[in-house]
């Protein structure tokens, strides 16, 4: 009797459970509730990355929101880091229930812009007379924007400059940077800081191969004068001799100076700055809050043969929409407008020590307040001037990634001179580019 | 007199009431997660590895065997199979001669032995992203403990992580270091489980420390050995998780494992398909490994003293 009991027990509880996972689950990993036909507010999803301080801001934005507007309220989900959110959309897309809104790095752009579940914004950002798309930034524009489809709205906006130690420029005797360096003046100031005796050097790299370690080159090579693919996307150029010029300098400080602290696994450089052991990071403006130790300067990048030719790197992230029906995605997009605004994106700024992401931003009230709170946080908002040259977008880009931080590691570690390197690199990125 | 005999209960109760249902809907709930979330994945990647996939756009395209005849051209896939064999090659064994020292040693009764035991499986409690922080300071070329102690010792400092032919050891060591504490924990219970007139015996017939050892101990430490090298032979193939924390597979390709490439061509560059078809020759070889163990292990060890 009592084991019929049990059989009647776990009979039912199964079929609750199977009910209950079934109907629940889908919505679940959607991430809530999707957007009702009749009646009652629009629900939309909205997939962050911001944990701590970031996180609290974010969702204290969401919920000025969703107090302010009945009809459209938005449930914020955190999915993590960053780093995996494509995996996380892709997995998303593919099961059928997506998020209506989500945080993508811009490295991406053309690799979502393939989705078919995008909700393309240009009719939108069209037909909103007070949206001023041009009010954003070129390069975020630039990075937001996949042969002609604008693939998502701007959500943050950095770029590298010099941050320096100017205790070991007063040790070594040697003047702190200027906005008229060259990159000979940077190197002879790296030599001259590096104390082997005491593991000191003058510039760290971090050589784990990544986009991190690619980037930072990226930005010499435009300096340079250089260009990482052809117009079209289909061929490397970055094989040129001004490839060759911006990466020489690297093997020089590298192999013969020895005045770089190379980190091939990219975890320790932050720590080792602001333990004060190295002279100059090239590097952006989230690094800034770390360096508790250090009272860093800000510096704009040094400059090749041209010296009025002092670009950087930009790398612009995006909120990425997806369609989830004419209903949700007007939803969407009107809370991402207001989300994107300078009003609330100072406020986010304020705590996170990121950029302004609309031009109109350096006007609003908070702007002083940003500036003071963050030393050397303004020269990096006048360098994103300097961002004048984009990474290619193409869907391939990961691939040419991959070849150049190869060829700069090996140059980095003495395995090989520039004009190799890079050849070889350029030889992989083709067949790359050339696969179907 | 009525006849006897109990009256048959209802086809329903007796369904209800049954043994099998019982059983099975307690095994249900499990059989069909591991249905749902292994068995169901492991067709769908054979598939898949026929195919040419990209996750986003859904786009599909059957390409037959494509994808392995491409592995077979795949240079960086070769260095990742060299990279694989070399590294369970050192692994295995380090872990298993290391660890019956360690168990023989903490297997006696000393004083403090709770600490000494403690300090060796404090390695099972700590997380893989601790180990491999720890590890990449020690072993930092310019600021690490290793280096500082070589140079007081006035003996030529190393690359490690940053040199391409001494990463593959650097990775080695940490993961010998954090396994230990389970290799030592399946070993100690093994010695437990001998029984000491054994050993007396031996003793008596005049064996030496080492004799005893060698021919008593050391053969009734077989099925525990078996065990971890299956075992460990398996994890050293799928090692990942210690080299996208630390190396990411560099520097230049020395420390790209069999999975980490895998994850790197599925996830970094959308080649779902060629992952697919990457993780199936590893299932090959694990299986070869796996049979080739199990038909030594069966001649090798004894399972009755």
């Amino acid at each position: 009797m009592k084991k019929m009991w049990l059989g009647l027990v776990t009979v039912s509880v199964l079929l609750a459970t199977a009910c209950g996972g079934g109907g629940g689950g889908g919505e679940s990993t959607s991430g809530g509730p999707s957007g009702s036909a009749g009646g009652g507010p629009v629900e939309i999803v909205f997939w962050h990355g911001n944990s701590g301080q970031a996180g609290l801001e974010c969702t204290k934005l969401v919920k000025q929101w969703n107090a302010a507007n009945p009809d459209i309220q938005v449930k914020p989900v955190f999915y993590g880091s960053s780093d995996r959110a494509l995996t996380k959309v892709e997995t998303a897309v593919a099961s059928g229930t997506y998020p209506d809104i989500a945080y993508l790095y811009g490295s991406w752009a053309a690799n979502i812009a393939t989705s078919p579940a995008l909700l393309p914004l240009n009719d939108y950002i069209q037909n909103d007379p007070t949206f001023n798309w041009d009010d954003f930034w070129p390069a975020e524009r630039y990075a937001a924007t996949v042969d002609g489809k604008i693939i998502g709205i701007p959500a943050l906006v950095d770029n590298l400059a010099i941050v320096y130690n100017p205790a070991l420029f007063d040790a070594a005797g040697i003047q702190y940077p200027t906005p008229e360096w060259t990159w000979d003046d940077f190197r002879a100031a790296a030599k001259a800081m590096t104390d082997p005796a005491n593991q000191q050097f003058g510039w760290a790299y971090p050589a784990d191969a990544s986009e991190d370690t690619v980037w930072h080159w990226e930005a010499m090579l435009w300096e340079a004068g250089g260009d990482i693919l052809n117009a079209d996307n289909t061929q490397a150029v970055f094989n040129s001799p001004q490839g060759v010029q911006a990466l020489t300098v690297l093997q020089d400080m590298a192999t013969v100076d020895h005045s770089i602290y190379i980190d091939t696994t990219n975890t320790k450089i932050g720590d080792v700055f602001n333990g004060g052991k190295i002279g100059m990071l090239v590097t952006g403006p989230w690094d800034l809050q770390g360096f508790k130790n250090v009272d860093y300067g800000v510096q704009i990048m040094p400059s090749f043969d041209d010296p009025s030719n002092h670009q950087t790197i930009s790398g612009p992230d995006n909120w990425v929409l997806f369609n989830n029906g004419p209903e949700r995605a007007q939803a969407a997009f009107e809370f991402i407008k207001w989300y994107t605004e300078p009003d609330q994106d100072i406020q986010n700024a304020l705590y996170t020590a990121t950029l302004p992401i609309r031009q109109s931003e350096l006007d609003v009230a908070g702007y002083q307040t940003f500036l003071d709170k963050y030393p050397g946080i303004q020269t990096f908002v006048e360098n994103e001037q300097n961002a004048l040259k984009a990474r290619p977008v193409t869907p391939k880009y990961p691939m040419v990634s991959e070849a150049l931080g190869q060829a700069i590691v090996s140059v980095l570690l003495g395995k090989a001179d520039a004009q190799t390197a890079l050849d070889q690199a350029a030889q992989a990125a083709n067949a790359a580019l050339a696969a179907p | 007199m009525e006849a006897t005999g109990r009256r048959r209960a209802p086809l329903w109760r007796r369904i209800v009431g049954s043994d099998n249902v019982a059983g099975w809907s307690l095994a249900g709930p499990a059989i069909f997660m591991m249905a749902l979330f292994s068995i169901y994945p492991v067709v769908w990647s054979v598939i898949l590895s026929l195919e040419r996939k990209n996750l986003l756009t859904g786009e599909t395209q059957w390409v037959g065997w494509a994808n392995y005849k491409a592995l077979a051209n795949d240079a960086i896939f070769k260095t990742a199979l060299w990279n694989s064999a070399k590294y369970t090659a050192l692994f295995v064994p380090i872990s298993i001669v290391a660890g019956i020292f360690v168990a023989v040693a903490v297997n006696r009764k000393l004083r403090l032995m709770a600490f000494y035991r403690l300090a060796v499986f404090v390695t099972l409690a700590i997380s893989t992203i601790s180990t491999a922080i720890m590890f990449m300071w020690l072993a930092d070329p310019d600021y690490g403990l290793i280096n500082a102690f070589l140079h007081a010792l006035h003996l030529p400092e190393q690359g490690f992580l940053r040199d391409t032919n001494e990463a593959l050891y650097v990775i080695v060591a940490m993961t010998v270091w954090g396994w230990l504490g389970f290799v030592v924990i399946i070993y100690l219970a093994a010695l437990q489980g001998i029984p000491q007139e054994l050993i007396e015996a031996a003793q008596i017939d005049g064996a030496s420390r080492w004799g005893t050892f060698r021919n008593v101990t050391l053969p009734l430490l077989g099925p525990a050995t078996f065990f971890l090298v299956v075992w460990l032979t398996i994890n050293a193939l799928h090692l990942f998780d210690e080299i996208y924390l630390t190396t990411k597979g560099g520097p230049l390709y020395s420390t790209t494992v069999l999975v980490y490439y895998l994850f790197v061509q599925a996830f970094q560059n959308f080649a779902a398909g060629y992952g697919a078809a990457m993780a199936y020759v590893l299932f090959g070889i694990i299986l070869v490994i796996s049979i080739i163990e199990f038909m030594v292990g069966k001649r090798l060890v004894h399972y009755s003293a």
